[in-house]
């Protein structure tokens, strides 16, 4: 009973990642109904531009590479925006995917190519910090990792729900016509969408780099997925729904990985996805259409 | 010489796997699925070859048999979602049965040697064309048989009655609802043959390629699968066979002499060409 307990509030822990990475891909998709295969991937590419920092200042600390992560997170936002969004008619919805996912590629290929394909270590915060209670105990690392990613997340629905810009991204999301005849100019509230996602996609990356501790070009792939996963069992569009399901899913992979072996672990994921595809196939939160 | 038939085999195997998604995105469905169905084919075919010790050609039609089973079983619950949902659907399915050939292990002594899949280690010494002494040239006009017929199928498809109303599904379906047309039906059928045609292009590159293990059949290939179709446009079958050509003879082959950039250059490409071409490199013209 304490393993299981245990397993599931680091898998919890550990989901807050997954929450992040799906709150972006829901974000954009919420207010341009298009889907950004290159997310995960600019995710990690603004956490390896985090380690520039520690190149830059010697002894930089912890907090200046997330902060530098965060910050080339948003600017990789703005550049897939502008590559694979911007100059894309409306009316092909197949092209923007395939950009994207070309995005992807070229983003793997470069950190490929400046690391020569070697992982590299990333700094932590607090992970000497253990807190006890009895046999339970929590990583301070993975705490951190869930405090910020839920300061992150407070700090975005208080701009889309107590802000004008938040208001105008609103209105694009549900209406981009009425919203362009409001005033409200739609391609600059479609790339601060990218931008802010990728903000957050930059924090993700980091954090990803700091509870596990190194960073590798392969984690692009796998975090593609899961993101969409969370993405689509939250429901798509849905913030909330990305926060509980990434919850969720880290909870869930953590019990398999425990109970069934890390090869295996994957499988269940899936599962679980096609699972809500069959019996609730809105995802957690549906969107009212 | 022998180069060229090796480059052609890759790009004849390859229009098999473009062309698997082609048909499934006249309907306007996006699925990632294709590697999965490339994947049963490859496994299965292998298998029967290898361990049953039949002819390539039987065990060519029961792995496209299979594939098309599983495309058409995975297209009742997954179409019911449109769009983005499906693209998930189909990319955790194709997961899922990649996973399950990296805890598949069947291995059977042979001749002193143990033979068969074997999880994460993959499925060796599928020797079929080897064993018969079969040349490469003569594997390429093999495979090239099943690339011609597949293609004369689609073409023949776009001319007939059940391409209009695939055509027709892709381009509005509250349209094609209104007029009789059974989405579902045309959906799903549409899936099925590109689960079979995805059949025989893995049990083809198995025999191909000799090994086979799961990380061929990841969500890169899956993406391979529907890029070709949307970078050479949907308009003919050639569109699909002319970008296997681009990327597998030009991009991957040609540009070998950049080394390292390669790779840098070929997502750019692919994007640059997106945004000059949005329809596809043969598509058609504006909006």
């Amino acid at each position: 009973m304490l393993d299981f307990l245990q397993t599931l509030s680091d898998g919890v822990l550990f989901g807050a990642i997954y929450a992040l990475i799906g709150i972006g891909f829901t974000l954009v998709f919420g207010v341009m109904h298009k889907i950004n295969m290159a997310y995960a991937a600019a995710s990690v590419g603004g956490a390896y531009a985090g380690l520039l920092v520690l190149k830059a200042v010697v002894v930089a600390p912890a907090w200046m590479v997330f902060l530098g992560a965060f910050l080339a997170g948003g600017m990789l936002g703005w550049l897939v925006y502008v590559t694979c969004f911007h100059f894309i008619p409306l009316s092909s919805p197949l092209a923007p995917l395939m950009s994207t996912v070309g995005m992807l590629l070229l983003i793997d290929e470069v950190i490929v190519h400046l690391t020569a394909g070697m992982p590299q270590n990333y700094p932590a915060m607090f992970d000497d910090v253990m807190l006890r209670f009895g046999e339970f105990t929590l990583r301070g690392d993975l705490l951190l990792v869930f405090g910020i990613s839920v300061l992150a997340m407070i700090g975005l629905l208080a701009l889309l729900y107590r802000s004008r810009l938040g208001l105008a991204t609103r209105a694009v999301a549900q209406q981009p016509i009425a919203a362009q005849l409001c005033g409200i100019r739609v391609t600059r509230v479609n790339a601060l969408t990218f931008v802010i996602a990728g903000l957050l996609g930059g924090l993700a990356g980091a954090l990803i780099g700091a509870s596990v501790g190194a960073l590798s070009p392969l984690l692009t792939t796998p975090l593609t997925v899961k993101g969409l996963v969370v993405t689509v069992i939250g429901g798509l569009g849905s913030i909330p729904g990305a926060i509980v399901a990434g919850l969720l899913v880290g909870g869930f992979e953590n019990l398999f990985q425990q109970f069934r072996g890390v090869t295996e672990r994957d499988m269940y994921v899936m599962l679980l996805l096609f699972a809500f595809l069959v019996f609730r196939p809105g995802g957690l939160f549906p969107a009212k259409s | 010489m022998d180069f060229y038939f090796g480059l052609a085999q890759t790009v004849g195997i390859h229009t098999l796997l473009g062309l698997s998604a082609y048909i499934v995105l006249l309907t306007g469905q996006v699925s990632l699925a294709q590697a999965a169905f490339f994947a049963i084919g490859a496994y299965s075919a292998g298998m029967l070859t290898v361990l049953a010790g039949w002819h390539v050609v039987p065990a060519l039609g029961v792995g496209s048999m299979l594939g098309a089973v599983t495309a058409c079983a995975v297209g009742f619950p997954a179409l019911r979602v449109k769009g983005l949902m499906l693209v998930v659907a189909t990319l955790a399915f194709g997961e899922g049965v990649r996973l399950f050939f990296f805890n598949f292990d069947y291995q059977v002594a042979k001749g002193g040697i143990r033979v068969g899949p074997l999880g994460g280690e993959g499925f060796r010494q599928i020797r079929f064309f080897q064993e018969h002494g079969w040349t490469t040239g003569e594997v390429m006009l093999f495979i090239w048989v099943f690339v011609i017929a597949v293609m004369a199928l689609l073409w023949w498809f776009d001319r007939s009655r059940y391409g209009a109303v695939l055509r027709s599904v892709g381009e509005d379906e509250v349209a094609a609802q209104s007029v009789g047309i059974n989405l579902t039906a045309v959906k799903v059928s549409a899936m099925t043959v590109g689960g079979a045609i995805a059949g025989v292009g893995g049990g083809l590159y198995a025999h191909y390629t000799t090994h086979i293990e799961h990380a061929n059949f990841n969500v890169l290939l899956a993406t391979f699968a529907i890029a070709y179709p949307i970078v050479g446009g949907l308009r003919t079958v050639f569109g699909t066979l002319t970008a296997v050509i681009f990327v597998q003879a030009f991009l991957i082959e040609g540009l070998r002499f950049l080394g390292d950039w390669r790779n840098l250059l070929f997502g750019a490409l692919i994007v640059l060409a997106m945004n000059l071409r949005p329809h596809g490199l043969f598509g058609r013209h504006g909006a």
